[in-house]
């Protein structure tokens, strides 16, 4: 056929000859080289490769970042990182939306009309930080640093050491509000009850089976790449077997051996079935008979493996399949079976996370998953839930003298919330604002965080933001007009993660620490800055510099200190590689076994506690004196546990299970002195939540869920993810459709007692009768075009802005999810909310 | 509603085409079959409004196709002089793409049927005059010619396996027939319009022009019967085929089949006011002068009317086919 | 405007990409026979996906897009999510989507400017945007739906197999993302490539493989479940394509 293109060809054909023969070369030889490297479609030209990492979610892979004529156009996964070996999820590919996102905040903006109402005015940043300068110092003048709160969400590793450590702590606030309550505080604080320190790395390389309550590890997870390849890997090349407790049939259940629908917040009860199956059938014999050596189950620290044998049978004789398969709805056999095959198949996963503890005693059930996890022997082994292990960076301090931090007591929840919110209750700090009685700040500073979207009771949480008598004065840092960024004063615009320098240290799934690193993909937008860079400006302002030039030198004085990473190559090796791992470190397993020599806890200032066994340093730990220390004893003393050295075991001293923010004991502690104190019960148990002992019939339980392609509150923005992902019908069983004569698609109400939604219903058999989910993500009514359908004030056009084909954006749940507290550890309880149905229009 | 590659454009095209190529197909036939002189050169007369008809829908429904392109649409969105003529590329090659070669047939046909007409367009053009060699000429190419656009159109939609609503071989012969019946219907019109003829229909007093006019017209009315009961049957045989093939066309079919998205449109569009509404008035026109021997003789409302609902019936089929088509995608996976 | 620029400048990366490797296949350092051998010897591209390891998380469908900055409301590349069964025996299964590169492909046989054509030396098929008149019947022959119309061009486009990178060596986008790693690229023609050999000994599929269009893009444990479906009459199907045309064809 004779046609122009074959003209064209032969025309065209020798320039790019010689580099496409290379490429041939390579492929007849070695086949296609998996990434590194990225050229343009419609030039062919080479695009700029920058290592740097994602910062969607809070997993941070390390990425590499595609430029082409100025714009950053591509992210792929880093192929060196041990963590990601390459691959990257939807979220990190969709980031070029946060570079590209037409409503972008792209200059300092101070509101004009009143508080939320929308009128902006562009001001420079001299105007911004000179009043923001201003008020601070007189706050701090005056003695009162604490009237000034910050509040951040997703902040990390440097930013978090900048912002916080140096930044804030230069300049004495306290009152430091984070998100960790309305994430997964109910596992941090159960694990510090039991291990220690928080994270759990699950190792799923080495695992043989895996038992998931409410863990949707495929579609997300706060280490979601890394660890969800290498089980998707495990579980499609060796075949084992994997059972997944959700009350819906998620990605993560779909792709599981069995799906088993549980009653929402009944995870413990069969937990503790389990438990009680190991145990009566003998099935902890071996392994789990060998780690109780280790784990505390009762007062006291002399019991025998024989005595904790009979404790644990003791406390769990009531949990029976049969009494658990009443409360979940899980079949007793089922249970059984499950139980034993967690305790023979060696190693075995278990793993949890929000889908088990956003719940009325969320950290119970957490403590029950250590204990089913203790007695199978499953613990910090290869193929099991490990202690996890991540980066150790050293960087510059700031000046060594630092003024004594003062705070409000608000960050802890209304009186009563929760008794050991290790992780603070900041879903009720506004209601502790409104309330007044600890105090109000003068300032209300966010950082990486929709105080308004993420949390419960939206409707409240605007109401209190934008009263002007309770907060008198507010900043948001972000760089997009979310909701909450809305009801602010001033906005600085924050450079997205794309556009700044950092250093980061996630837990690595491989047990070996990886060292890596953020760097600017592109210069930034407009006038975005980096937060950590308008820090140092603040301190400076206000006449206490930090010693550091900016985020970049943070960057690179930490790259020279870490020994590490100056040794493979410093801040150079970094900026040009992105990852680093030392190839000689072998991964960690049984930190706890490791004996330590004498000359570790045979040293001036360190005691041995008679009641626990605990090595300790008093002098760490402030005590006046030695014998002070002794009467005082470690559990009573305060902040005891950052003097913790070792624990004696029947004559030998092991590092154990060290612990962190409780001064809990070596041992990995099932029965807990310390929260039994708090009138909590002692062992993991079995208290249902009292709303849904009142539940009246037809009265369903509402959850809500997180999807593959999107991140809470702040990816919707990201036009690819949105497009994917644009509406969250609620989910409903066709029998509970049924009973209220409610089809597919149909228009529903959902009402709870702190409010009425009105969204879809989609009618599917993939979740369990009685429950309603419906995801996150969605129904923003700001946050720009693609994720609202409504442009931000400082909107600017691009053609995609025309092509958006959805019609709805959703609905967001939390208008009517309370933001009530896990009465242990402060946990929001997400899972737990008590609602009613009904076709809409069917009352009117 | 799935969205449609192919809308109003191509089935206006489509339809067009047809009654252009039909018209042709017609005018030729008659003028080549009839000679000039006949029933008082009325052959002739026939002919002529078939060749004036012709190249008009062709060369109208051609421009909406190019109007279809997604490129000339993107010329006028985004101001793009240099997409206006892409079109063009259709000419700087032949394959065996149905569209290409149709491009070519319908190129061809354009051409052959504007000169057709242009030896028409004088008022005293008659069979003999000195434009009847190139004339005939003509014709003779226009009775291949216009089969061929009339074929192609079916065929266009046709070739597609994907499309199982459309791939189908009876659809070619629906189309040609459709053609053939809405090019009559044209003329018949065209002729109801403006003929002089009928300005005294009283059935009484006409003269002979008008009773050997009538004698065409009942010609051409009683082969558009035959037409017509040719299409009811290529209907018959179109959904035959379709729903004893086992899979995808029986489930595509179904969409005209009762309960289907498409049923009413179908059986009340199509079939009854595009086929059976026509063939029965006209058979209460025919069947006097077929058994009887009476003067045929139809009102010219009725006969207007009688056109127009062929025309709407052969829009309707295209209309549906061509929507259908596309509704129905492959299925299975 | 950036779309005529692209235009062109596209068009002639196809040529380029097509004539250099056509003209270095000739001309790599390999001796003699051998040489003869390879410059004889065509690639076919193909792809395995391994619906098994497939978590539908979409990486994929992003990365593509963002790729070639694929507008919005057109897609090269998708996946569908098939949900069914009845509480609480239920599946649901993900099936990756883009352009199966056919060896009969019937989008070029109906395509009448031939801007649409399949690579003698590797067996893509691709669109030639500045011959492309924008008619659409390619996309109404594609049993597949994987052509769409490229609103800055007028053109039709679809998946070709990341042509820009796999000419230099480098896995397509989605594959190179994929957390799965359950899509597999590569040379058919090398007996030695990772696709040659899954194709060789797993139950492959296609898709709709009775259109006869010899599909390249084959799969492993794919459900070939259709929302028509009645096997198991009232049996709940639910297919999520997540495109704007919500249905699946
Ligand atoms: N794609 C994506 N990934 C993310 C994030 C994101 O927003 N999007 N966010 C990151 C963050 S900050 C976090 S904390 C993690 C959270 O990661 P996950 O905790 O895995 O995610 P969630 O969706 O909050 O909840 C998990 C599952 O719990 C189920 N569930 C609800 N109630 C119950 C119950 O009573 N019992 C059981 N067994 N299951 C129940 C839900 O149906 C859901 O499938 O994900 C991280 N990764
Ligand atoms: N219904 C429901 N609600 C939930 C959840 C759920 O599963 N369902 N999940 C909960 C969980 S686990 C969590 S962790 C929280 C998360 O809640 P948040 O911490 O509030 O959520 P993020 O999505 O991290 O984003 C908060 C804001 O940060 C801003 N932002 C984005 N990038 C940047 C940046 O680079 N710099 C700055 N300064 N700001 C930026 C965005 O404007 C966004 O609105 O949500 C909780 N809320
Ligand atoms: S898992 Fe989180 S950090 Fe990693 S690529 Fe996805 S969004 Fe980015
Ligand atoms: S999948 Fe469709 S577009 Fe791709 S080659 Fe086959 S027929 Fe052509
Ligand atoms: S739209 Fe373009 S590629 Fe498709 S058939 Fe028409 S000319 Fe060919
Ligand atoms: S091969 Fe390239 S063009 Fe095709 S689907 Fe994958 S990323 Fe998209
Ligand atoms: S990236 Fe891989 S695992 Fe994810 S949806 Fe695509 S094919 Fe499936
Ligand atoms: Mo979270």
């Amino acid at each position: 056929m004779l046609n122009r293109r074959n003209f064209l060809q032969v025309g065209a054909a020798v320039p790019l000859s010689v580099l496409a023969g290379e490429a041939l070369v390579r492929r007849v030889s070695a086949g296609p080289v998996i990434g590194g490297k990225d050229f343009s479609p419609d030039t062919g030209k080479e695009r700029q490769a920058i290592p740097s990492a994602c910062w969607q979610c809070v997993t941070r892979c390390p990425n590499i970042s595609y430029v082409e004529d100025g714009r950053l156009v591509k992210i792929e996964g880093q192929p060196k990182s041990i963590r990601t070996n390459g691959v990257m999820c939807s979220k990190g590919q969709g980031g070029v939306g946060q570079f590209s996102d037409p409503d972008r905040i792209l200059y300092p903006m101070r509101r004009v009309g009143k508080r939320g109402e929308g009128k902006w005015k562009r001001v420079s940043w001299d105007e911004a930080l000179g009043e923001i300068a201003t008020r601070m110092k007189k706050l701090r003048d005056a003695g009162t640093p604490e009237k000034v709160m910050f509040h951040y969400g997703r902040m990390k590793a440097s930013h978090s050491k900048l912002i916080k450590s140096l930044f804030l702590a230069n300049y004495g606030t306290g009152t430091i509000g984070n998100h960790t309550s309305i994430c997964e505080a109910a596992k941090w604080t159960a694990q510090e009850m039991t291990w220690g320190g928080h994270y759990d790395n699950w190792d799923f390389d080495h695992a043989n089976y895996v038992l998931n309550f409410g863990s949707n590890v495929l579609e997300s997870h706060t280490n979601h790449i890394p660890t969800s390849h290498r089980l998707i890997a495990r579980l499609t090349e060796k075949r084992i077997r994997m059972v997944t407790f959700d009350i819906r049939l998620s990605n993560t259940a779909a792709k599981s051996s069995e799906w088993v629908p549980v009653k929402p917040g009944t995870d413990r009860a069969v937990i503790l079935a389990m438990c009680n199956v190991v145990m009566n059938e003998d099935l902890y014999k071996g392994d789990g008979e060998a780690f109780l050596k280790f784990v505390k189950v009762s007062t006291g620290r002399k019991a025998s493996i024989a005595d904790k044998v009979v404790a644990l049978k003791a406390h769990l004789t009531g949990y029976t399949p049969e009494w658990a398969e009443k409360i979940s709805g899980v079949p007793a056999g089922k249970i059984r079976t499950i139980a034993r095959d967690v305790a023979t198949v060696k190693p075995a996963c278990i793993i949890t996370y929000r889908g088990a503890v956003s719940h009325h005693h969320g950290a119970d059930t957490e403590r029950a998953a250590q204990m089913l996890a203790s007695i199978t022997g499953n613990i910090d082994r290869p193929g099991s839930r490990c202690k996890a292990v991540g980066a150790k960076w050293k960087y510059p301090k700031g000046p060594k003298k630092k003024p004594k931090t003062r705070k409000l007591k608000i960050l802890d929840g209304l009186p009563g919330a929760a008794k050991m919110p290790t992780h603070h209750v900041s879903h009720q700090v506004l209601k502790m604002i409104k309330d007044g009685s600890a105090g109000r700040p003068e300032i209300y500073m966010w950082y990486c965080y929709t105080p308004v979207y993420a949390n419960g009771e939206v409707q409240e949480n605007i109401d209190i933001l934008k009263d002007e008598k309770l907060i008198p004065f507010s900043v948001c840092v972000d760089p997009f007009y979310d909701e909450s960024a809305a009801l602010a004063d001033i906005i600085l615009p924050d450079t997205p993660y794309t556009e700044r320098w950092g250093w980061e240290d996630m837990v690595s799934p491989t047990q070996v620490p990886e060292y890596y690193i953020r760097q600017p993909a592109v210069k930034p937008l407009g006038e975005c800055r980096d937060f950590a860079d308008v820090c140092i400006d603040l301190a400076d302002r206000m006449g206490f510099p930090l010693g550091v030039k900016n985020h970049e030198d943070f960057v690179k004085a930490s790259c020279e200190m870490t020994s590490a990473v100056k040794a493979a190559g410093g801040f150079e090796y970094m900026k040009a590689n992105g990852v680093y791992h030392d190839p000689k470190v072998k991964p960690r397993y049984y930190s706890y076994m490791k004996v330590l020599k004498p000359d570790a806890y045979q040293k001036p200032g360190i005691v041995m506690d008679p009641a626990t066994g605990v090595y300790w340093n008093w002098k760490k730990a402030k005590v006046a004196s030695e014998e002070e220390a002794l009467k005082k004893g470690y559990t009573h003393t305060k902040k005891a546990y950052k003097a913790y050295v070792g624990q004696e075991i029947d004559g030998v001293v092991y590092s154990g299970f060290k612990p962190d923010k409780l001064n809990k004991s070596g041992y990995l502690e099932l029965y807990s002195e310390i929260v039994e104190a708090k009138g909590l019960p002692a062992m993991p148990s079995w208290t249902p939540a009292p709303e849904h002992e009142a539940m009246k019939s037809g009265d369903l339980i509402l959850t809500t869920f997180k999807v593959a392609a999107q991140i809470h509150s702040r990816s919707a923005n990201c036009k690819y993810l949105t497009e994917i992902s644009y509406d969250n019908p609620a989910w409903i069983n066709p029998v509970t459709a049924a009973a209220r004569g409610i089809a597919d698609g149909d228009a529903i109400k959902v009402k709870s007692e702190f409010g009425e939604i009105e969204t879809t219903a989609r009618v599917t058999p993939a979740i369990v009768p009685g429950a309603v989910a419906i995801s996150h993500h969605c129904g923003h009514w700001e946050y720009g075009r693609y994720a609202s359908g409504k442009k931000a004030p400082s909107g600017r056009n691009e053609p995609d802005s025309d092509r958006i084909w959805w019609t709805s954006n959703g609905t967001h749940p939390n208008w009517i999810i309370g933001n009530r507290a896990d009465p242990i550890s402060g946990q929001l309880r997400f899972m737990d909310t008590v609602v009613t149905l009904e076709k809409a229009g069917a009352s009117a | 509603m799935q969205e449609l590659q192919w809308g109003l454009p191509v089935i206006g095209y489509l339809f067009l085409a047809g009654v252009g190529a039909g018209a042709y197909t017609v005018s030729s036939s008659v003028l080549l079959r009839g000679g000039g002189g006949g029933f008082s050169g009325d052959h002739f007369n026939i002919a002529r409004y078939g060749a004036l008809l012709a190249p008009i829908p062709l060369i109208v429904g051609t421009g909406m196709i190019i109007l279809e392109l997604e490129t000339f649409q993107t010329a006028v969105a985004h101001g793009d002089i240099s997409l206006l003529f892409r079109w063009i590329n259709l000419f700087l090659t032949i394959n065996l793409s149905p569209m290409s070669i149709g491009s070519w047939v319908l190129a061809l046909c354009i051409i052959a049927s504007v000169g057709y007409a242009y030896t028409f367009l004088s008022k005293e053009s008659a069979d003999g005059d000195d434009k009847n060699g190139l004339r005939h000429g003509l014709a003779w190419i226009g009775v291949p010619l216009g089969i061929a656009v009339a074929v192609y159109t079916g065929i266009l939609l046709g070739a597609m396996p994907a499309r199982p609503f459309w791939n189908s071989p009876v659809l070619a012969l629906l189309f040609l027939v459709s053609s053939l019946s809405t090019g009559v219907a044209g003329i018949l019109l065209l002729r109801a319009l403006f003929g002089k003829h009928h300005k005294a229909p009283d059935g009484e007093t006409h003269d002979a022009s008008h009773k050997t006019a009538s004698r065409a017209t009942y010609l051409l009315a009683s082969s558009d019967v035959l037409l017509i009961g040719f299409e009811i049957l290529a209907i018959f045989l179109f959904i035959l085929f379709a729903n004893l093939t086992i899979g995808n066309p029986a489930k595509a079919v179904s969409v005209i089949l009762p309960g289907g998205e498409f049923a009413a449109m179908f059986w009340i569009g199509v079939v009854v006011i595009g086929l059976l509404l026509p063939v029965l008035i006209e058979l209460r026109y025919v069947i006097p002068t077929l058994l009887y021997h009476q003067p045929y003789a139809m009102p010219r409302g009725i006969e207007v009317a009688v056109c127009a609902v062929i025309l709407i019936g052969g829009f309707m089929l295209r209309y549906v086919v061509v929507v259908a088509g596309q509704i129905t995608g492959p299925m299975g996976i | 405007m950036k779309a005529t620029a692209t235009a062109i400048s596209r068009r002639d990366l196809v040529a380029k990409i097509g004539k250099g490797a056509a003209l270095v296949a000739a001309a790599t350092a390999v001796p003699g026979k051998a040489k003869a051998a390879l410059a004889q010897r065509a690639v076919h591209y193909a792809m395995v996906i391994d619906a098994r390891k497939c978590t539908g998380c979409h990486a994929c469908s992003v990365a593509c897009k963002a790729e070639f900055e694929v507008p919005l409301g057109v897609h090269r590349s998708w996946v569908e999510y098939v949900e069914k069964g009845t509480y609480p025996n239920v599946s649901r299964n993900f099936l990756p989507r883009l352009c199966n590169q056919c060896s009969e492909p019937p989008c070029v046989s109906v395509c009448p400017t031939g801007a649409t054509y399949k690579r003698k030396e590797d067996g893509i098929v691709v669109v030639d945007p500045d011959i492309c008149i924008g008619c659409k019947y390619c996309m109404l022959a594609c049993p597949y739906d994987a052509r769409f119309i490229n609103p800055n061009t007028g053109t039709a486009d679809k998946c070709d197999f990341c042509l820009h990178r796999v000419t230099e060596g480098l896995e397509p986008s989605c594959v190179n993302t994929c957390q799965g790693r359950a899509r597999i690229f590569g040379d058919l023609n090398d007996p030695n490539s990772e696709v040659a050999k899954l194709v060789a000994t797993e139950p492959v599929t296609v898709l709709r493989q009775e259109m006869g269009t010899k599909p390249n893009v084959f799969y492993i444990g794919a459900d070939h479940s259709d929302e028509n479906d009645t096997r198991v009459p009232g049996q709940y199907i639910r297919v999520d394509t997540h495109r704007p045309i919500l249905e699946r064809r």
